[in-house]
C-alpha cells in the first residue's frame, strides 16, 4: 500500500458556500422566521384595522355628541356664528373631509370641505370606505320627548387619510417584523454553528483525513463540552470502529503475513524433503538389489526420511521418521541424512558406534533448537554374498535403529516380520543410547523382497478413521512379491490410496522396496 | 493439590495418593514451555520412595513432552531413590513404543496398562 493511492481515494472534502450546512441553515430559517412573521403582521394588521375602525367610529360620534348640543341650538335659531364654530370645531381634525351642518329644510347653514386630501386607493375604499359617512339628527327642546327636529350634522371622513394612517402603521409593523426575523435567524445560526456545525465541520474535516490504511490514527476531534452529548458520542463511537477497523486491518495483514510465511516455509519444507534423495539412475547403477522408492509429503509436511548410499562394500538404506511436521522436522531429518553420510565416508562399521555419533549429534542440535524432535531411524546395511557362500545366498543385510517393522517376503512364500523397537531407541531423545542399539543379520536369497516404510503407510485412515496397518500391507506384499520393486511399490500405494479415498494426507508416505536379484 | 493446566490438558500432583496425574492432549511449543511440568514432575520425586505417572487420561503428547518425560525417568533412575510406576492406556496409540522406551531407559520402573 502506498500513501498516494490512499490520498486517492479520500473524499472530496471541499463543498461549495451555497450547498453548506450553515448557508442552508441561515436560508431555511430566515424564510420561516420571515414566514411567521409575516404571518404575525397579517394578523397584527387585521387586529389593529379592526380596532382603528372602531376607534374612527367612536371617535368620530363622540365628537359629534359633543357638539350636538350647540349645533342643536345654532341650528334652531339660525345662528350662522354658533354654526360656524361648531363646524371649524369639527373640521380641525385632520381626517374630516366634509362638515354639514343643515336646517330641518334641508338648507345648508355651514359647510366645510377639505379640497387638499389624498385620494382613498381601491383598497383603502374597501377597508375604511364603509365608515366615512356619518350624520346625527339635531334635536331642540327642554326635555327630549317634546323636542322638536331642528336639522342634522352630517361628517364625512377623508377615507384617504385614515388609509394613509393605516399603511405608516402597516409599514412600521412589516419593517419591525422584518428586523426582528433577520435577528432570530442570525441567532439561530449563531447557536446552531457553535453548538453543532462548527464541531460537525471539525468532525468532517477529521473523516475525510482518515487513511484508510490506517485509520485507527485518525485525527480524532476534542470538542470541549460535547463529552457527554450526541456529538461526543458520535465521536467515540467512530473512535471505537476505526480502532476496530485498525485491528482488523492489522489481523489480515498477520494473517497472511503468517500464511505468505507458512507457505513459504512449506515450499522449504518440501524441496528440502526431496532435494537430497538418491537419483533413479543412483538407484539403478547398485548391482545385486532391485530397488523402487516412494515418497510423498503431507499436507504439512513431515520428517520422513529414507536414503539409499552405495559404497564400495556394500549399500547402506536408512529410512527414518522425525516427529512432527514442517521445517524444524525437515532440518533434522537433513541433519540425519548428513550425519548417516558421514559416517559411511569415514567408513565407521560398528553399527552401534554409528547410531552412538548420529543420537548424539542430533541431541545436541535438536537442544539448540530447543523443539525437542526426535526421530526413529532404521539403517540397513546390504552386502553382496562372497563366492563360496551358502548355496543360493545372494547377499546379506544388517538391520539395527528403532522404527517401524522391516518386512521380508522371501522366495519360498513365507513372510518375516521384524520388529525393531528392541534394535534402538529414537535418535535426539536422550543423550546417551549406544547401550539400546541391537543388530539383527538375515541372508538374502534371490527373489527375496525387503520392505520398509513410515507410519505413514499403516496410519493412513480412511473416511471412517480405519488404519490401513500392517496386516493388509503384508497381504499385498503377499500377494505381489514375484513382481518388479516399481511394481510393488505401484501397488502397494495404489492400494494405501484407495484405501483413503478422499482423505487429507495428513502423514508423509514413504516407501521402499528392495529386491534381491 | 499442586496443578498446572493449560489449553486442554491439566498436570496434577495427588500428594496424597503419590500421583501426578497428566490428562488431556499436551502440545507445547518446545522444550522451554515444558518447563513447569518438568519442574513439577522432579519435586513429585523429592522425599517419596514410590511415585506414580498416571498417563491413561493422556490422549496426545508431542515430542517435546515425550523429551520432557523421558528426562524425568532418566532422572528418576540416576537418583535411584524413589519407585516409579506408570500407568498407560492400551488404547491410546503414542503410548505402546514410547512407554516401553521409557521402561528401556529406566529398567526398574514399572509400567502397567490399563
Amino acid at each position: 500500500m502506498n500513501d498516494s493511492g490512499a490520498a486517492e481515494r479520500r473524499i472530496d472534502s471541499h463543498i461549495p458556500f451555497t450547498r453548506s450546512l450553515t448557508f442552508r441553515q441561515a436560508a431555511v430559517t430566515l424564510l420561516i422566521v420571515a414566514l411567521l412573521g409575516l404571518l404575525g403582521g397579517v394578523v397584527e394588521l387585521g387586529a389593529d384595522w379592526r380596532s382603528m375602525r372602531a376607534e374612527i367610529q367612536e371617535n368620530t360620534l363622540r365628537s359629534l355628541e359633543l357638539v350636538r348640543g350647540s349645533a342643536s341650538q345654532a341650528a334652531f335659531q339660525f345662528n350662522d356664528d354658533l354654526a360656524a364654530q361648531v363646524v371649524d370645531g369639527l373640521f380641525a381634525h385632520r381626517e374630516m373631509e366634509s362638515v354639514v351642518l343643515r336646517d330641518n329644510f334641508g338648507g345648508v347653514l355651514t359647510r366645510r370641505d377639505r379640497e387638499d386630501t389624498p385620494p382613498a386607493g381601491a383598497v383603502v375604499s374597501r377597508l375604511f370606505g364603509d365608515i366615512t359617512d356619518y350624520s346625527v339628527d339635531l334635536r331642540y327642546g327642554a326635555v327630549p320627548e317634546a323636542s322638536t327636529d331642528v336639522g342634522a350634522l352630517e361628517v364625512t371622513l377623508a377615507a384617504g387619510e385614515i388609509g394613509a394612517r393605516f399603511t405608516d402603521r402597516g409599514l412600521v409593523i412589516f419593517v419591525v417584523g422584518l428586523i426582528k426575523a433577520v435577528v432570530i435567524s442570525a441567532l439561530v445560526v449563531l447557536i446552531f454553528y457553535f453548538m453543532i456545525t462548527r464541531p460537525l465541520i471539525g468532525l468532517h474535516t477529521a473523516i475525510t483525513r482518515i487513511d484508510p490504511v490506517r485509520p485507527g490514527d485518525w485525527p480524532r476531534p476534542r470538542f470541549p463540552r460535547h463529552e457527554r452529548d450526541e456529538l461526543g458520542q458520535i465521536v467515540s463511537s467512530l473512535d471505537h470502529l476505526m480502532q476496530a477497523f485498525q485491528q482488523g486491518l492489522e489481523q489480515r495483514d498477520r494473517a497472511r503475513d503468517e500464511n505468505m510465511r507458512l507457505g513459504a516455509e512449506l515450499d522449504v519444507s518440501r524441496r528440502i524433503q526431496h532435494i537430497l534423495l538418491p537419483s533413479r539412475d543412483e538407484l539403478d547403477a547398485i548391482e545385486g538389489l532391485d530397488i523402487a522408492t516412494h515418497m510423498e509429503p503431507a499436507q504439512e509436511v513431515g520428517g520422513d526420511y529414507y536414503d539409499i548410499l552405495s559404497h564400495d562394500e556394500g549399500v547402506r538404506i536408512g529410512i527414518g521418521d522425525v516427529t512432527g511436521h514442517g521445517l524444524e522436522s525437515g532440518v533434522v531429518m537433513l541433519m540425519t541424512q548428513s550425519a548417516v553420510r558421514t559416517l559411511l565416508t569415514s567408513r565407521e562399521q560398528d553399527m552401534v558406534r554409528v547410531m552412538d555419533v548420529i543420537n548424539t549429534t542430533i541431541y545436541n542440535n535438536v537442544q539448540r533448537m530447543g523443539c525437542g524432535k526426535n526421530l526413529t531411524l532404521a539403517l540397513l546395511d546390504y552386502r553382496r554374498a562372497l563366492e563360496g557362500s551358502e548355496p543360493g545366498v545372494r547377499g546379506h543385510i544388517n538391520i539395527s535403529g528403532q522404527h517401524e517393522t522391516v518386512i521380508i517376503a522371501r522366495r519360498d512364500g513365507s513372510m518375516e516380520v521384524i520388529d525393531t523397537d528392541e534394535l534402538g531407541f529414537p535418535i535426539g531423545l536422550v543423550e546417551e543410547m549406544a547401550h539400546f542399539v541391537g543388530q539383527i543379520s538375515t541372508d538374502l536369497h534371490e527373489g527375496d523382497v525387503v520392505v520398509l516404510y513410515t507410519d505413514g503407510i499403516t496410519e493412513a485412515a480412511d473416511e471412517q478413521n480405519r488404519l490401513y496397518g500392517q496386516d493388509r500391507l503384508l497381504e499385498v506384499i503377499a500377494r505381489h512379491r514375484d513382481e518388479s520393486a516399481e511394481s510393488i511399490k505401484d501397488t502397494i500405494i495404489n492400494d494405501v490410496k484407495r484405501h483413503m479415498g478422499n482423505q487429507i494426507l495428513y502423514d508423509d508416505l514413504t516407501l521402499v522396496i528392495l529386491k534381491q536379484k | 493439590m499442586n496443578s498446572l493446566s493449560g489449553e486442554g490438558y491439566v498436570v496434577e500432583l495427588d500428594a496424597d495418593r503419590d500421583t501426578v496425574r497428566m490428562a488431556g492432549a499436551l502440545r507445547l511449543g518446545g522444550l522451554s514451555e515444558y518447563g513447569p511440568i518438568s519442574q513439577m514432575l522432579e519435586s513429585a520425586l523429592d522425599g517419596r520412595s514410590h511415585l506414580t505417572i498416571d498417563l491413561t487420561g493422556l490422549e496426545f503428547l508431542n515430542s517435546s513432552g515425550i523429551a520432557t518425560l523421558s528426562k524425568f525417568v532418566i532422572s528418576a533412575r540416576n537418583r535411584n531413590e524413589c519407585a516409579l510406576l506408570i500407568r498407560g492406556s492400551n488404547d491410546i496409540a503414542w503410548q505402546g513404543k514410547s512407554l516401553n522406551n521409557l521402561k528401556r531407559l529406566m529398567p526398574a520402573l514399572e509400567l502397567q496398562f490399563d
